[in-house]
């Protein structure tokens, strides 16, 4: 086991070396096709020079390769490299606030955010699951069926708006004449995050953010648990005498639990996506919702820094996936 | 566990036929009984005929737009503009009809391109193994790490103000070819575990002994079989991509004004939803809807009827 | 012994399938004591498993339907005992070892944790002590090493140790009856004789009852007391063990014997049973096995016979057991091998 442990975080660091890569030659093409971005910095003045570089020396685009198109720019690759090992993840376009920062104050709303998401995914998921796969081709399964697909139509973007324009609005008023204004209730379905309640005006957001994942999780738990219900160990289980309880927790659900638990790598990454819309629209001030102003405004490096700080996070995220697979399935261990 | 050879070749001895046409046929024959599919299949189509010809549906210029006939509301059959128009003045039909093109269009040309990589890059892995197929894993799973939006959102805010060229192709350029650099990683997977299963049945082997070529056995002997799980893939990936396309709309990173998508009429219209003009949001919020709903029932539908396992 | 320790009575069981419905059982009867090994045989698709996975409420219904009979456990029915009180008497009364190892056991739980899981959930064995019960029982089996081989993994095990291991978990709550479904199929010849000899020796040590499923009869020449020889989801014949190999008393069990390899018979050509099973959904008029029957006349193709006793304490379902028995009947295939049976090299027929 401790050798695999070590052998698949070697492999994640690896891996994350070449996501770096990767979007850092993305983005030094961009800079190669679209002019330094160190022009921006200036607005609609036209700098002379010397102003010019200081700004480019300041954001570290001073290298001649950034002229050159088609010039991978390996040196400022390893300065790049060398600034995320110490943390330093770039700047905003002004200068005053490192993405770090920026993402330290974020985090925790984007954490609160994911909480809920996860319950939904455990509680919509693998609930729905389970009760597709017991009622197999009967009503319930059909039911489920049916609300999966529906689910999968809708996009976070159109759910959020949906939410937002359509539902929030009329709910929060009759709360608010039921309840009052402060009351939980209310507060949930205020349209936009308030910073004063930050759980409260998260739930229905993370909810709808946790049910855009779940129909993912619904079909797979429902088909690998109807695998196990077949299966010869169950069998043997039931053999055993052991009563249906006993077999359904320990030898179907811990069995079907290993399929479901590598989905959660890829819906993951999914849900991380899908949190920059849902904190755009619903204005919470999260990591995603960073992001998403930066699009907006045209942060360029804030971008890219964030986008390679969630590269860290998704692939942490998989290695631990990864080891929870080899620590639920003994077969995988041993390799 | 079943495998899909397994479950395949099950089939095939109950149904008696060969492996490949006996799946197709039961396949279509399963589908074409239910009903939902054929609604969808019906919706899908109806969509495709309005993106390749729009002028079929509206002769009214979308780009015409007339700022004193701003925010009509919908006249039906008694006037110029059926649906009413938007705070521009611009026909909603005419925009509806006209925005279905490059939403489409992106799609097919994202999943098309990367359903060809992953054939390609998938068979060469899974056929030839070693070096070629650690590069090909290492890259799947570096791309994997950044997700697809995430990567679009990035790539598209930096290459914001390169200009394309106004051609139809040119608008739609930038957001293809990001998607497509972000979406091939599932077909290439199938495929190649697909190939690696199919490498060492007994058929294949026989094949090779009797000196068929590479390029043979792979085309004619390992591809048909890794054809039906990722044709079963295609209409969830097509809607996903147009969930994709519209996201990057409402962003204003997708595809670019003045060309025009249900992304961006949505995005223009959710400021007047509140506003007393509901039905600039409703309209192209109910096409987007109705155009992903048909094709991820028929994708659901598909995958069941190529995949009896999960039954 | 007035009544048999298990016994099965005019058993049917119906598969509703896509295709129609299927009779896998069609009145079977059997029995069997304390200390006794009923050896149950038949090609596959006879319907040899779904009796006892019946006796042990393992069928899935639906698609499985017990019509009628009775399965009586020390005299009592345990069709008609509610499923908590069928479940209950599973394991530690009635036992089963199932045929494919790898696949009966719970690849994510060590061979220990499932040796025990029965003694601390059903036992209320404590932790430690179900984990020395699990030592024995794989010491009982004679795997070698067991405080070792306790933590392990079914995938670490070879094959046999696996069936092994298979069998000490069907032995944990000490059954009187052992059911063992193919428990030798999936293992090389000489692995086979081993675990045939294992499951001889807890026989008789313990005084069990032992029920052999099997395609084999070979296998099943030296353990086995009495044996039921299925057809088509019917007994064709019930006899003790030297009757059976002495003189068959039905074509189909005549058939199968000739396909035993065995070690006077080396350098000759083995037999195999013309034809294939039938298929279930298209079960031939008459006797089914008429189509493959060497003597079948007229009335075979139109009449079923009834499983007759022919006393001696055998019965035998073919019109003309007395005939086969006594071989007074003309069958081509003793002289030249004719049209009823065909020879091949080294294949084991009946079986597969």
């Amino acid at each position: 086991m401790g050798s695999y442990v070590a052998r698949r975080v070697l492999q994640g660091i690896f891996t994350l070396f070449l996501v770096f890569f990767l979007l850092h030659v993305l983005t030094t093409l961009a800079i190669q096709v679209n002019g330094n971005p160190a022009l921006a910095f200036f607005g609609e003045k036209v700098p002379t020079q010397s102003q010019l570089l200081e700004v480019k020396k300041r954001y570290n685009l001073d290298d001649p390769c950034f002229e050159q198109l088609g010039n991978p720019c390996l040196r400022p690759f390893v300065e790049r490299l060398n600034a995320y090992l110490h943390g330093d993840f770039g700047t905003n376009l002004r200068g005053d606030q490192a993405v770090t920062e920026m993402v330290a104050t974020a985090a925790p709303n984007t954490l609160r955010l994911f909480t809920v998401v996860t319950i939904t995914w455990l509680i919509v998921g693998m609930l729905l699951g389970s009760l597709a796969a017991r009622f197999r081709g009967r009503l319930p399964d059909h039911s489920i069926r049916s609300l999966s697909i529906l689910i999968d139509a809708f996009p976070v973007f159109v759910m959020l708006l949906v939410y937002k324009y359509i539902v929030a609005v009329p709910v929060e008023r009759w709360m608010d004449d039921r309840f009052g204004d402060e009351a939980f209730p209310t507060l949930m379905f205020k349209p936009s995050f308030d910073p004063d309640h930050p759980w409260a005006t998260v739930v229905v957001p993370g909810f709808l953010l946790g049910v855009t994942g779940s129909a993912a999780f619904i079909r797979l738990v429902r088909a690998s648990q109807l695998e196990n219900y077949h299966a010869d160990y169950v069998r043997t289980a039931r053999a055993k005498g052991l009563g249906d309880a006993r077999v359904t927790v320990f030898h179907i659900i811990r069995n079907s639990s290993i399929p479901v638990v590598t989905a959660i790598g890829f819906v993951f990454a999914d849900a991380l996506a899908g949190a920059v819309i849902t904190e755009g629209l619903m204005n919470i001030y999260g990591m995603g919702g960073l992001l998403w102003r930066a699009v907006r405004e045209s942060e360029v490096s804030v971008v890219a820094g964030m986008v390679s700080l969630l590269a860290v996070v998704v692939l942490v995220v998989n290695v631990l996936v990864d080891l929870a697979y080899a620590a639920l399935d003994p077969r995988i261990r041993y390799d | 566990m079943t495998d899909p050879t397994t479950a395949a070749n099950i089939a095939a001895e109950s149904h008696g036929g060969p492996v490949a046409r006996s799946l197709w046929a039961e396949a279509f024959r399963t589908l074409s009984r239910r009903p939902s599919v054929i609604i969808a299949a019906v919706v899908v189509a109806f969509f495709v005929v309005v993106a390749a010809f729009p002028t079929l549906f509206t002769r009214t210029d979308p780009q015409r737009c007339d700022i004193r006939q701003s925010k009509i509301r919908p006249q039906w059959f008694d006037g110029p503009h059926p649906f009413g128009t938007d705070l521009h003045g611009c026909d909603l039909l005419a925009q509806l009809v006209h925005g279905a093109r490059p939403s489409l269009l992106l799609a097919a040309i994202v999943v098309g391109s990367s359903v060809l990589i992953g054939l390609v890059l998938g068979s060469l892995a899974g056929y030839y193994l070693g070096v070629i197929d650690a590069v090909v894993s290492r890259a799947v799973e570096v791309f994997l790490v950044i997700p697809l939006l995430l990567a679009a959102l990035l790539v598209l805010s930096i290459f914001r103000n390169v200009d394309f060229g106004d051609g139809q192709l040119a608008v739609l350029a930038p957001p293809a070819i990001v998607l497509t650099m972000f979406a091939w990683m599932g077909y290439t997977r199938y495929v190649r575990a697909s190939v690696l299963e199919t490498k060492n049945l007994d058929y294949v082997v026989a094949a090779r002994v009797l000196g068929a070529s590479d390029l043979r056995i792979i085309f004619r002997h390992i591809l048909p079989n890794a054809i039906a799980p990722v044709t079963a893939l295609i209409p969830t990936a097509v809607a996903g991509i147009i969930a994709a396309e519209a996201t990057l709309a409402f962003l204003g990173i997708g595809v670019r004004p003045p060309a025009i998508s249900w992304g961006i009429m949505i995005s223009n219209s959710t400021d007047w939803f509140t506003g007393g003009y509901p039905h600039l949001l409703l309209f192209p919020l109910a096409c987007l809807i109705a155009t992903i709903l048909a094709l991820v029932v028929l994708g659901d539908a598909l995958r069941d009827a190529l995949d009896p396992k999960l039954r | 012994m007035s009544v048999p320790l298990l016994e099965v009575d005019d058993l049917v069981v119906e598969f509703h399938t896509a295709d129609g419905v299927v009779r896998a059982v069609n009145g079977l009867s059997w029995s069997v004591n304390a200390g006794e090994t009923l050896a149950i045989v038949g090609e596959s698709g006879s319907g040899k498993s779904v009796s006892v996975q019946a006796v042990m409420g393992l069928l899935q219904m639906p698609p499985a339907r017990i019509v009628r009979g009775q399965i009586r456990f020390e005299g009592q029915d345990l069709l008609s005992m509610g499923r908590r009180q069928h479940r209950a008497m599973c394991g530690e009364r009635i036992a089963m070892v199932f045929q494919d190892a790898l696949a009966a056991l719970n690849p994510v739980y060590s061979v220990g944790y499932q040796l025990a899981e029965a003694l601390v959930v059903r036992k209320g064995l404590s932790r430690r002590d179900a984990r020395r019960r699990a030592i024995e029982l794989l010491e009982l089996v004679k795997v070698p090493n067991p405080s070792q081989r306790v933590k392990d993994y079914p995938h670490q095990f070879s094959g046999g140790m696996r069936q092994r291991v298979m069998i000490a978990m069907a032995l944990a709550l000490e059954p009187d009856v052992l059911i063992a479904d193919e428990p030798t199929t999936a293992l090389d010849v000489t692995v086979q004789a081993q675990i045939m000899r294992l499951l001889a020796e807890i026989q008789a040590e313990r005084q069990m009852a032992l029920i052999l499923i099997t395609h084999d009869l070979g296998v099943v020449a030296n353990v086995a007391d009495h044996i039921t020889v299925m057809y088509a989801g019917r007994a064709v014949e019930q006899a003790g063990v030297y009757d059976i190999f002495a003189a068959p008393a039905h074509p189909y069990t005549k058939a199968l014997l000739r396909s035993i390899p065995r070690v006077d018979m080396k350098g000759r050509e083995l037999e195999v049973i013309a034809g294939r099973p039938p298929v279930l959904t298209d079960i031939p008029p008459g006797c089914a096995f008429h189509p493959r029957c060497q003597y079948a006349q007229d009335v075979c193709r139109t009449e079923w016979p009834e499983l007759r006793d022919l006393g001696g304490g055998r019965k035998s379902a073919c019109h003309f057991a007395e005939s086969v028995l006594d071989g007074t009947v003309e069958s081509p295939a003793d002289g030249d091998g004719g049209p009823g049976v065909t020879e091949s090299r080294g294949m084991r027929g009946a079986g597969v």
